[in-house]
Order: structure tokens, then sequence, then C-alpha cells
């Protein structure tokens, strides 16, 4: 694993974690906080309660754990060669085990839409991740070769 | 020293500052003498810098995407609300949200994407494609043109500042910083049409700020509005003339020319409410104007609004679906006329908002006559789309079922038009959600159909690359019947008198609301697939060689736009070989793109010729020996020719 490699998909995951924050902060808000969705972060990096540590250590996974985990996991990941792509389903799998910690108390409708939009959130983690990593390593291909690829 | 008044502190430091400007005297200065400027550089290179490059353009291609960005922006934003209300409605009680939390929603819905998506969006287009089609070399004014643009975020901002002063208050919170008015700003809950007396009497401050963002924004739109009237009238080529101004651009110049006369009200109307709120004037309070003056005014800008949403959408469909379908537009004058009577007409219509309130029993009716009237020209349109479409050669692809369905369902939201505007049936379904139903059927149908149409249409064009197909078609798949199941249940529930903007509802209508969320949920993920492909088939999308994507030469309609395209493809043609994708996928593309192709038997159709570059108009469409023609026996294949 090269060096460059290393700090372009750590760059990405600086991005790619900026832009998460930002949809949840934003998500959190316009929900008026019946997500609840830093409790949800809190529980998920297993610290019920503890919302800023909660947020340190999320922080530190986006940044720098997940990153690591798809760069050696791109390989074996589906979607390719497109990194973004690959960085999605990647997410999808962060996303699920997201869902089964850190959905807490809520059920009925506001699950639905819970699930709908961390998923959605997750997902522009994932592409973000997989973008900058592939434009910063140019592995991003130019053209895709068959137009229903996806 | 305390003593003493700030305006003398004030008066004395002009005062010095004016003798010192007597005694240096005027500043030496060139005389102008009407020779040329020397010493000047003027570049036209854009800058390097991707953020300086994009924060100063003047560009009106650049601001036109600015505008595309800034309006799905919103719409993705005022979707996020449309689910929430959605949501709620899941359950007869308000279990899911509080009943502010869904008086702010539809208010907030409705201002995002009226203000912000549809009249951007539109804008947006015009900016890139109208200087094209009528052979100018940018808008009249672009500078303004930048102004305009650059008006609207920090409108919406404030427009939606509730949530975004929220995020700022939190966060400063966390930082141990606690600006309590920040958290006072609560998301406006006064409905779009901000009926007086409550607008004026509510106390959340946000209220003032948000009339001032839509203040902000109609200045914005005016301002393109009058930029896109002065392009069309006096910077048209010297070869389009009124005769043949293509129909978008009639139908945007129209549309200007509402926005001219509609948004100064609006404004108006808004700063006398400010005053109301602020300042103690009485325009709106019974002793004065009275609340009714907010609705005459409100309405006269108000419905036009509907129509300068509506026609630019009419005048997209007129100008996509014809080439789609391999026809011209059928009865093409009239179209012309019927989006001008549209134009005029709307002004006559405002006050059939207001039937239920108590006007005079003759001036009603006088109001239902004109109401009626507008849907005379609407249905013009209609069989002509239709008759455009007969005996044309249909092919499914996703900009067409956008068009079709788009007339379709518009056919259901304009006849359920023609009900409200009489005056027996409004009293009865007068603010319930048959309304809502209705206008959605109109502004979800129609106006988002006729944007995915011309992403589509114009997607290679806008970004050299070709779009996924099928992801574009399973994308209309989605969105159609995600609409009709969403709206249509309203005019059921409308009907039969449920009131809109209510959180809560009688049980009875508990499977109408589920079936009218699980189609929200249908559109919400639509869009998604729409997103997924624009990002996807713009970052790695398979590049466009041949600039006839849609087979327009054919049928004789490769218009001014695609004949720009195709000199600008020519001339990175040495470019773009060098990183060609293999033939096999360029293949590929012809198929990509126009589906279920029919072998004509037309031997030698038209085609623009590539090496015509920089000879605008020279007879577009019948160059002979062009280095691609269209040879039909080599269809898949046809472009292996194009840019080597």
């Amino acid at each position: 694993m090269d060096t460059q490699r290393v700090v372009s998909v750590i760059a990405a995951g600086v991005v790619a974690t900026g832009v998460i924050s930002g949809t949840l902060i934003m998500l959190e808000v316009q929900m008026r906080y019946a997500m609840h969705l830093f409790d949800a972060v809190a529980r998920f990096v297993g610290l019920p309660g503890q919302r800023f540590l909660g947020f340190v250590i999320y922080s530190f996974a986006g940044v720098v754990v997940w990153p690591l985990a798809f760069l050696a996991l791109r390989p074996y990941l589906p979607r390719g060669p497109d990194p973004a792509a690959q960085g999605a389903v990647f997410a999808t799998a962060l996303w699920v085990v997201f869902v089964i910690t850190g959905s807490g108390g809520l059920d009925g409708p506001i699950l639905v839409v819970y699930l709908v939009f961390t998923l959605l959130a997750h997902w522009a983690y994932g592409f973000t991740l997989g973008a900058v990593y592939g434009y910063l390593t140019g592995e991003t291909p130019t053209a895709r070769g068959e137009p229903a690829a996806w | 020293m305390g003593r003493i008044p700030g305006i003398v502190l004030l008066g004395g430091a002009l005062l010095a500052l004016a003798t010192v400007a007597l005694w240096r005297g005027r500043p030496k200065r060139p005389r102008r003498d009407g020779g040329y400027v020397t010493g000047l550089d003027v570049g036209t290179e854009k800058p390097a810098n991707f953020v300086v490059r994009w924060l100063t353009t003047v560009d009106h291609r650049d601001i036109g995407v600015l505008y595309l960005l800034l309006g799905t922006v919103a719409a993705l934003w005022g979707g996020v609300d449309g689910m929430m209300i959605r949501t709620e409605l899941l359950t007869p009680t308000t279990t899911v949200w509080d009943v502010e939390t869904y008086n702010a929603l539809f208010t907030t819905h409705g201002l995002t994407m009226l203000l912000f998506f549809v009249t951007p969006v539109f804008t947006g287009i015009a900016n890139y494609f109208l200087p094209i089609l009528i052979g100018a070399d940018d808008m009249a004014f672009p500078r303004i043109n930048a102004i305009a643009f650059w008006l609207l975020p920090p409108s919406l901002a404030l427009v939606r500042g509730g949530l975004i002063t929220e995020v700022l208050g939190k966060g400063l919170e966390f930082v141990g910083v606690s600006v309590p008015i920040l958290l006072d700003m609560r998301p406006v809950e006064m409905g779009w049409t901000m009926y007086t007396p409550m607008t004026a009497e509510m106390a959340n401050p946000q209220i003032d700020v948000t009339l001032l963002g839509l203040h902000l924004s109609g200045i914005a739109t005016t301002i393109a509005a009058i930029n896109v009237i002065v392009t069309v009238f006096c910077e048209r080529d010297e070869d389009v003339g009124w005769a043949n101004l293509d129909i978008f651009s009639w139908g945007m110049l129209t549309t200007s020319a509402i926005v001219l006369f509609a948004f100064p009200v609006l404004g108006s109307a808004l700063v006398m409410l400010l005053l109301d709120r602020n300042f103690g004037t009485s325009f709106f309070a019974v002793e004065g104007g009275g609340p009714e003056l907010w609705q005459h005014l409100f309405w006269f800008f108000g419905h036009p609004e509907v129509y300068i949403l509506v026609l630019p959408a009419f005048s997209l469909i007129s100008y996509v679906l014809p080439k789609l379908v391999g026809r011209h537009l059928f009865g093409f004058r009239f179209v012309v006329y019927s989006t001008l009577a549209i134009g005029v007409l709307s002004f006559g219509v405002w006050a059939h908002h207001m039937f239920v309130l108590g006007m005079h029993p003759q001036l009603r009716a006088a109001f239902m006559v004109t109401s009626l009237s507008i849907a005379v020209p609407s249905a013009v349109k209609t069989f002509n789309w239709i008759a455009t479409m007969w005996y044309g050669r249909l092919r499914l692809s996703a900009p067409f079922l956008f068009c079709a369905a788009g007339v379709g369902i518009f056919a259901i939201g304009g006849v359920t038009g023609v009900f409200t505007a009489v005056i027996p049936y409004d009293m009865r379904v007068h603010d319930t959600l048959y309304v809502v139903g209705h206008f959605h059927l109109i502004i979800m149908a129609i106006i988002p159909f006729s944007m995915f149409a011309a992403s589509y249409f114009w997607f290679p064009l806008l970004t050299g690359r070709l779009y996924d197909r099928r992801l574009a078609r399973a994308q209309a798949l989605t969105m159609i019947p995600g609409v009709l199941l969403t709206f249509l249940p309203m005019l059921v529930m409308g009907n039969d008198g449920m009131p809109r903007r209510y959180a809560e509802y009688p049980e009875i209508y508990h499977p109408h609301q589920i079936v009218a969320s699980i189609g929200a949920l249908l559109i919400g993920v639509s869009v998604v697939l729409w997103l997924i492909n624009m990002i996807q088939s713009y970052r790695i999308g398979i590049p466009v060689r041949d600039a006839d994507v849609w087979d327009l030469k054919e049928t004789n309609q490769f218009s001014r736009e695609w004949r720009w395209f195709e000199r600008r493809l020519a001339k990175q043609g040495g470019a773009a070989v060098g990183e060609a994708p293999e033939p096999e996928a360029e293949t590929r593309q012809a198929e990509a793109m126009v589906e279920d192709w029919d072998e004509d038997d037309e031997s030698d159709q038209s085609g623009g010729d590539a090496s015509d570059a920089g000879d605008d108009h020279a007879d577009d469409d019948h160059d002979a020996g062009d280095d691609h023609a269209d040879d039909p026996a080599n269809r898949g294949g046809a472009d292996e020719g194009q840019g080597e």
C-alpha cells in the first residue's frame, strides 16, 4: 500500500466526513430534532449519551478508519472500476451497521424517513470518498465502456 | 466629548473632507477624445483558478449552469420538505412532527419550490440556450446577468433563514457562545400566500427576514427577465426574425414580460407588509386598506406567477417534443399565439382565488369567464402537441416519456383547473386538498417533466457525454406513476371536503394519504436516480463523438444549438481523438442515445457540415458532402468518422 494512495484516501475521508456531517446537521435541524442523529452517532461509536466524545470518535472513523478500510477492500467491492461507485457500495455496508446500532427508539413513519435519509447521507459519504480518491490518484476511469453499467 | 451628538461629528468630518477635496482640486484625468483606450488588457480567457472563475463569471453559459445548480439544490431542499409533509400525513394524528413543524414545512416547501427551484432552473436554461438559439454572443447585459444570479443565493438563505440561523446558533452554543436571536428565528409558518392579518401579527422575527428575502428574489427575477427581453429584442442574429424565432425563445420572452408586470406588484405588497409589521402603517389593517387588499395584490402577482412557472415548461415541451418524434411542431404559429394569449390573460384571472371572499356576483361571474377562457389557449397547445405526435416516429426515450406524460398529466391538471374556475364548484372545494391536487398535477408534472426532458435532451450538449439510457428510462417510469399516485388521491379527498394545510385528518382518509405518501416515495426514488445519472454520466459517461445524437438531421431539425455543438466538437476533434473510447463502446454510443431504431430508408438526408466552423448560419441543414453523411447501413457506427 503506497503512501500516495493512503494520503489520497485520507484526504478524501476529510472531504467525505465534511459532507456527511453537513448533511446530518441540516437533516437534524430540518427534522426539528426528531431523529436524534447525534445520539445515534454516539451509540454507534459505543458511547451512548456522550455526544462530544462520540463526535470525536465519529470524525476519526470517518477520516481515517473507513477510508483505510475502503482502500484495503476496494479490489473486492463491486461496481468498479469507478471508485466513487465502489465507495457508495462500501458506505451502504456502513449504513447497515449504523442503523442496527443507532436507530434507538424510533418507530413507525419516522423510522422510514430516518432509514432513507441516513442511507442517502451515507451514500453521499461513500461517493465523495471514492470520487475525491479517484480524482487525487487518477484512478477514475475516463469513460464507462458500457452505457448501462449501472 | 460625550455631549456632542454624532450627527455633528459626522457633519464635521464630511465638511473636512469636502474642504480637502476643494483645496486639492479636481483630479487630473486624461481628456476623452474619442480615441482608443490603450494599455488596458481586456482578456477573454477565463481565470485559471476554479473558485475565482465561477464566482466572477459573466459568461451566459456559466451563469446558466450556476442557475441550474442553485435550482437543483433548492429543489432537493424543498423536496425534503415535501417528503416530511407526506411522512406526517402517514398517520391521522400528529405523531411524527408537531403542528408548528408541519405549518413551517408547507410554507417553506411552497416558497422554495416556486421561487428558488422552478424560476431559477428555467432562467438557467434560458441563459444557456437562448443566446445560442437566437445567434447572440451573450445575454444583452452580461454583468447584470451575473448580479441577477448572485442575488439569489442570499435571498434563498434569507427566506429559509430559520433553519440556517438555528444551525449557526447551535454551532455557536457548541463552542460556548450564546446568541439568543439566532435561536428565536424559527422557520416561518404563514403559508406561501402570507395572508394578512395573520402575517402582520405573527411575532416570529424570521418573517421579516423571509419577506426581505422574497423581495430580493423578486428583484433578481425581474432583472433576469429584463435581460431576457432585451436579449431577444436586440441581440438576434440577422437571420433570426420574429417569424422564425424558435418556440422556446417565444416562451421565455412572454414569461419575462409577465415577470416584468407581476413581480413588482409582489415587491410592493411585501414592502407594505414589512411596513405594517415594523413601522405601524396600516396598509392591511382593518382601519386602513383591509386584509382583502393583500389578497388582491398578492393574487395579482400570484396568478400570473403560475404562468411564469408553466410557460417555459410549455415552450420547452413545444421545442423538444417535435425533435423527439421527428416531426415539426404542429401549428407553430398558433402555439406562439396561445403563449401570448396566456401571457395577457394571466393578469385577468386573479380574483378567482377570492370567489369565497364575498365579491359582487356580477364581478365574480366576470372573473369566472376570464378564468374559463384561459383554458382555451392551454388546450390549443395540448392539441397541437398531440397532433405533433400523430404519425410521428415515437421512440420511447426518457425525454419523450417525460414529454408525453407531461402532456397527459397536464390535461388532468388543466381540466381539474377548469372546475375550480367555476364558481359553484370552487365554493365546494376552495381551500381543500382538491386545489392542492389540481395545481400539483400541473406543477409537479409538466414543469419538472419538461426539465427532466430537457436535462436528458441537452445532456450531451451540456457535458459532452452521454447519459445512461436505461437508468433514465427507469427514472421516467418511477416518476410518472409516482406523481399520479401522490396527487390523484388529493382530488378525491378534497372533493370530499378535506381541508388543505391540516396536519391531522379524519381516520377515513387514512388509505388515501398512505397511497399519496407511497407516491411521494416513488418521486423521491426517481429524483435520486436522476441525480445519480447526472453525476455519474457527467463524470464517466461515454464522450459524444457525433453531435447528431438525436438523429435530427434526418428530419431537418438539426437546430442552431446542435450546430453550435457540432462546431465545438469539430474544434475539439484533434484533442478528443487521443482519448477516444474503444470502437466497441463507440458503436454502442449510437445505440445508447437513439433507441428503437427503425431503419429508415432515406439515403441522403442532410447533415451539418462539421467543417463549417466559424460560418454560423451558412445554409444550415443542407450541406452536401459532410464527413459523416448518414448511411443507414452503417447506422451503429455512423459516428466513427466524426472528429477524425
